[in-house]
């Protein structure tokens, strides 16, 4: 999967200025097709009318969690293979676990810095 | 008789204090109150017993005494209508004042990356503005730590009250106690492996995750 900078881009996080910090740096990336959502439910309501190319969600927000919308994704026919990204501060290894197992592409916990998101869309798009 | 009459008259209280608190939650002091009633209610029958059953139930009322003594100075309702709800404000204080700053930084990072660069002086300008105003919002940091210091003296103050009655009274945690919005959400929070952000100590750090996708 080649990574294409004019892709639509989803980034899923319940704290505004998380959105703004993520948004900012994918701008810096290249990313010109930036998109948000303020829960799983809403990126849900999001990716069943577009086609995104990649998610970039946090784990802990209400009322759908990150994880919940990873599950929702993966068990999607038309869904499932949208590149996943979890950035989040649950950082135990109990969670990276159970994200992996869930089908989950890459794994940042914050705080983080641009090089890191970078590194790990790179590594989802075989850059 | 003697007794048949005071046990009659303070009947009448019990049933009048049983009567108000139907409505509400029966609160300890209440039920302590009408273990005074009933105490002084038997006090004429304790005057025809036997001087070691009279001694035990002194203690008792002692006890009790005691007990609504701990119960005073643990100063409940002044943590619940004053420490707790200062606290809290102050809290609130420094999520408004972290976000205010977190605002002013972004916006003023935003301008500097947005800048035209092909007037030099203008583009200075605009920049060392820019760098003042991040300057100055970081100056949120001491607000927020003295604020958060106040948080944490009343957390101190909370926790030596409780610790102090505990010991006094010799109570012990009892199983069950959480109620059932606690529980719902306790559930929620261990079936989403929810932990919240980790301690240095305990968090799993990047290298570590890297290694688990490769």
């Amino acid at each position: 999967m080649a990574l294409d900078l004019s892709m639509e881009v989803l980034v899923v996080d319940d704290y505004k200025t998380m959105i703004r910090i993520i948004r900012n740096l994918l701008k810096q990336l290249g990313f010109e097709n930036i998109d948000d959502a303020a829960d799983g439910a809403e990126a849900l309501g999001k990716l069943k009318e577009k086609a995104y190319g990649l998610i970039i969600s946090d784990w802990n927000m209400e009322p759908m969690t990150g994880y919940e919308l990873l599950k929702e994704v993966r068990s999607d026919d038309i869904l499932g293979k949208t590149p996943f990204i979890m950035v989040t501060a649950e950082s135990k290894t109990e969670n990276v676990i159970a994200a992996k197992k869930a089908g989950v592409n890459n794994y940042i916990v914050k705080p983080f810095n641009a090089a890191t998101l970078q590194a790990k869309i790179n590594a989802v798009f075989g850059e | 008789m003697k007794f048949n009459n005071a046990l009659a008259k303070h009947s009448d209280e019990i049933l009048v204090l049983l009567r108000e608190a139907k409505e509400k939650d029966i609160r300890l002091g209440d039920v302590m109150s009408m273990a005074e009633v009933m105490m002084n209610s038997m006090h004429g029958f304790f005057e025809s017993l036997d001087m070691s059953v009279y001694k035990e139930m002194r203690e008792i009322a002692s006890y009790i005494e005691k007990a609504k003594g701990d119960i005073s100075n643990l100063q409940a309702n002044k943590l619940k209508g004053e420490h707790i709800p200062v606290a809290g404000r102050e809290l609130d204080e420094v999520v408004a004042a972290t976000e205010r700053a977190t605002d002013t930084i972004m916006e003023s990072a935003e301008k500097i990356m947005a800048a035209d660069t092909s007037d030099f002086t203008s583009y200075q300008t605009e920049v060392n503005n820019a760098v003042m105003d991040i300057f100055e919002a970081c100056s949120f940091q001491d607000i927020t730590g003295q604020r958060i210091n106040k948080v944490v003296g009343t957390l101190k103050h909370i926790e030596d009250r409780v610790a102090r009655f505990a010991n006094a009274t010799g109570v012990e945690d009892s199983e069950g106690a959480q109620s059932a919005a606690e529980t719902a959400d306790l559930k929620r929070k261990n079936d989403l492996i929810l932990h919240g952000p980790q301690s240095d100590t305990e968090a799993v750090i990047q290298d570590d995750i890297d290694a688990m996708f490769k």
